[in-house]
């Protein structure tokens, strides 16, 4: 049976279609032109004919579309799946970083175009990841009825290549910014500053050894903290420039020994 | 489940910034649309302040150092309100309101979440390229090329985050209602939202092209013809006039229709025909084609038949629907007792101030009296965003308690801004609309000439304006005092 969808879009396909013949055959169209896509004769008018039949084609589509899913009626829904009643058009859904990542990603991009290429090809890194995550989150909640199944689905084929991953970048990341501070310090100052960041994070290391208790939320808040703080003096000193070095001998020479000018 | 398991979950729960940050929830996305929205209002509102100080001597600069931080301004305050504002505004009511009314939850909440980020970061980027120098290009060129890239970019992703938001709005109106109700069976709020949000993914569309346009010939050399300094707001600006802010309007006029059929308990009569008018209301905000910038010899886009026919059909249309308002109130008068609600006062002074705005803009196109680029214009604008805005308002206070909570709600108070809303609304609208007959351009720059060297008494008009944008700027205040008042209410009664 016909769809009332279809027959709608059919509708509108046979006026869109009959208007083109009659713009083409009003605009200069020879034999059967416009009845036959330009086969046999003129089509008159190129641009307006092309546009109509370019319309019917999307109208005929989404007419095919609306006969193929039954104007997504939910009886026909309930029949396709083998169910008394057709599921939920919607199901819920829980808290996601996805959105948020992939607004951030987008925004970077976008940033990036207008103020520096790095910016715009992180942003989009950030964007593809996210879309290989969210697809992988939307394939693993329809595995099984069972959330915690599809969470531990998910889990299983995507942890063992998020975890390397974000390791590698994390480590690129801190050790690029730890190494624009350390050049942006005096000789000695990179020294202070080498042995003060040790320092601090064997002294956090030996607290959260000793104190197994530490609610996870302080040790997630104190890595942040730190991580974010790296970061901040990475971008800064990276903006402020390394310190000077000057080559041993002149700007003639390639030589791998180089005295440094400490400020 | 152990206690070390209960240790771990308890130590595993998500703070209240990742809750935040992480939600799909409609009603919390609906929260940051509606806060962000309004606060963006009120930061237009504040820079249609200051351009109205400096119209105040319309031969120097007073305020600003030149014509070209005026324009700032001056398109600053209306993208705030339109893209940065209202709109934003309406989708906090789309997202939590009309899935309800639909009986059914939002489809595609993650996209509706990722609408919502966009539209921020994109909302952020544009507020910061308009301060730090840049804006929609300036007349004299004086802005900032960069700064002017960020804005257009920072618009694109405002622009994308709506039209995101807008398929997912749409999708739950046509696919997410329960077997059995028909769009005719729909809430009047989510009709025209419905159909509003049709229009507007039309054309934002569009405006997104243009403004692709703009920056890939900002970027780089020179600019060619459409990143040109001077070029870039005229092809923007199509969507912040007639026949394209209607759209706005038309979800208000849904909101007007529920409300005052809820507070007379009294249904609508000739309901198809109501449906009717407001999709032809819709039909009529179209307005994609009438840009000016892409004027070829001959008779500009604005005094086309087709603008004109437009902007003198919706006038009746608008009367239809306000005439369907009337007969409902008159029907159901008994029940509104001797206090009527503070959001059915509102809703409907929002509904005649968008049929006094379709009046002015037919005037406005009246070809002999020339007032396409006075501030007949500006009142317009004024007029059609101030029932907007007081629609929106409307509409939070009616549906407070599903979008914050039951305590804290201050009536009162809230029809207290309504009011300065409304007031400030029509002074600014009337002063303009007067001045612009007496000949006052839309952008008056800092000097006579740009100004349209306008008739003695505009003035008067323009510190009536200003002391209306005042007014204005109260109302908004008061509405935001009277929200943070109920958001923390609930928020003390939850802890």
């Amino acid at each position: 049976m016909l769809t009332t969808g279809f027959k709608l879009w059919f509708g509108f396909f046979v006026a869109v279609v009959l208007a083109a013949v009659f713009a083409g055959y009003t605009s200069g169209a020879t034999e059967t032109g416009p009845i036959s896509l330009g086969w046999k004769g003129g089509v008159g008018n190129h641009v307006s004919y092309t546009i109509l039949v370019f319309a019917a084609g999307v109208l005929a589509l989404f007419g095919l579309v609306a006969l193929a899913f039954r104007d997504a009626d939910a009886e026909a829904q309930a029949e396709v799946l083998g169910l008394d009643e057709a599921p939920e058009a919607q199901a819920a859904v829980g808290n996601s970083l996805w959105p948020i990542f992939g607004a951030l990603g987008i925004g970077s991009t976008g940033v990036g175009l207008v103020v520096h290429p790095a910016i715009f090809v992180t942003g989009l890194c950030i964007v593809a990841a996210v879309a290989v995550e969210w697809t992988m989150t939307n394939w693993s909640e329809k595995v099984s009825g069972d959330p915690v199944a599809n969470a531990e689905a998910r889990e299983n084929l995507m942890r063992p290549i998020e975890i390397p991953v974000l390791g590698t970048i994390g480590v690129g990341v801190l050790v690029l910014a730890v190494s624009r501070i350390l050049l942006a310090s005096s000789v000695t100052g990179a020294v202070w500053v080498a042995t003060a960041v040790g320092i601090v994070i064997f002294g956090l290391a030996v607290l959260v050894s000793k104190r197994p208790d530490l609610p996870r939320a302080a040790v997630r808040g104190i890595l942040f903290v730190g991580c974010v703080a790296v970061l901040v003096l990475g971008i800064v000193t990276a903006v402020s420039g390394e310190r000077e070095f000057h080559h041993k001998g002149g700007g003639g020479h390639h030589d791998d020994a180089h005295a440094e000018a400490d400020h | 489940m152990t206690t070390t398991d209960n240790a771990a979950a308890s130590d595993s729960a998500p703070t209240s910034l990742e809750q935040a940050v992480t939600t799909t929830d409609p009603v919390v996305l609906g929260r940051v649309w509606g806060f962000g929205g309004m606060t963006a209002v009120l930061l237009g509102a504040v820079a249609g302040l200051l351009v109205g100080l400096e119209r105040l001597d319309l031969g120097s600069a007073d305020v600003f150092g030149s014509a070209d931080e005026v324009f700032q301004f001056w398109s600053a305050h209306r993208v705030a309100f339109v893209l940065l504002g209202v709109l934003p505004a309406l989708m906090a009511l789309a997202t939590t309101v009309v899935p309800r009314q639909c009986s059914g939850p939002l489809v595609f909440p993650r996209a509706a979440a990722m609408a919502c980020w966009t539209w921020l970061i994109g909302a952020g980027m544009t507020v910061v390229g308009f301060l730090v120098d840049g804006g929609l290009g300036t007349p004299g060129g004086g802005g900032q090329r960069e700064a002017t890239a960020l804005t257009v970019m920072g618009l694109l992703l405002a622009i994308g985050g709506l039209l995101l938001a807008s398929v997912c709005v749409m999708t739950t109106i046509v696919s997410g209602r329960p077997a059995g109700t028909g769009l005719r069976d729909l809430p009047y709020t989510a009709w025209t939202t419905l159909v509003g949000a049709t229009v507007w993914t039309g054309m934002l569309g569009v405006l997104a092209a243009n403004a692709v346009l703009a920056y890939v010939d900002l970027r780089g050399r020179p600019a060619v013809r459409f990143g040109a300094e001077d070029a870039i707001w005229e092809q923007l600006s199509w969507m912040f006039t007639h026949p394209a802010i209607y759209v706005l309007a038309l979800p208000v006029l849904g909101i007007a229709l529920d409300l005052v059929s809820s507070v007379t308990r009294t249904e609508q009569s000739n309901r198809d025909v109501v449906l009717v008018a407001t999709a032809a209301f819709g039909f009529l905000s179209f307005g994609a084609f009438a840009q000016t910038f892409f004027d070829t010899p001959g008779t500009p886009i604005a005094e086309e038949a087709i603008s004109v026919v437009a902007a003198f059909a919706i006038v009746p249309v608008t009367l239809a629907i306000v005439g369907g308002l009337a007969d409902t109130l008159r029907r159901g008068a008994a029940n509104l007792g001797s206090k009527p609600p503070a959001e059915a006062v509102c809703s409907l002074l929002a509904a005649l101030l968008v049929l006094a705005a379709t009046a002015v803009g037919a005037v406005r196109v009246i070809a002999p009296l020339e007032l396409l680029d006075s501030s007949v214009t500006g009142a317009h604008f004024a007029l059609v965003l101030g029932a907007v805005v007081l629609g929106v308002g409307a509409g939070f206070h009616h549906w407070g308690e599903e979008l914050v909570g039951p305590k804290g709600r201050r009536p009162g108070l809230f029809l207290l801004g309504g009011l300065a809303v409304a007031g400030g609304t029509v002074l600014v609208g009337v002063a303009d609309l007067v001045s612009g007959l007496l000949d006052q351009a839309d952008f008056t720059g800092v000097d006579l000439a740009t100004a349209g060297n306008p008739d003695s008494g505009v003035g008067g008009l323009n510190l009536v304006s200003m002391v209306g944008s005042v007014v204005l700027l109260a109302g908004l205040g008061l509405w935001m005092l009277t929200g943070s008042l109920h958001t923390a209410a609930n928020r003390k009664g939850a802890a």
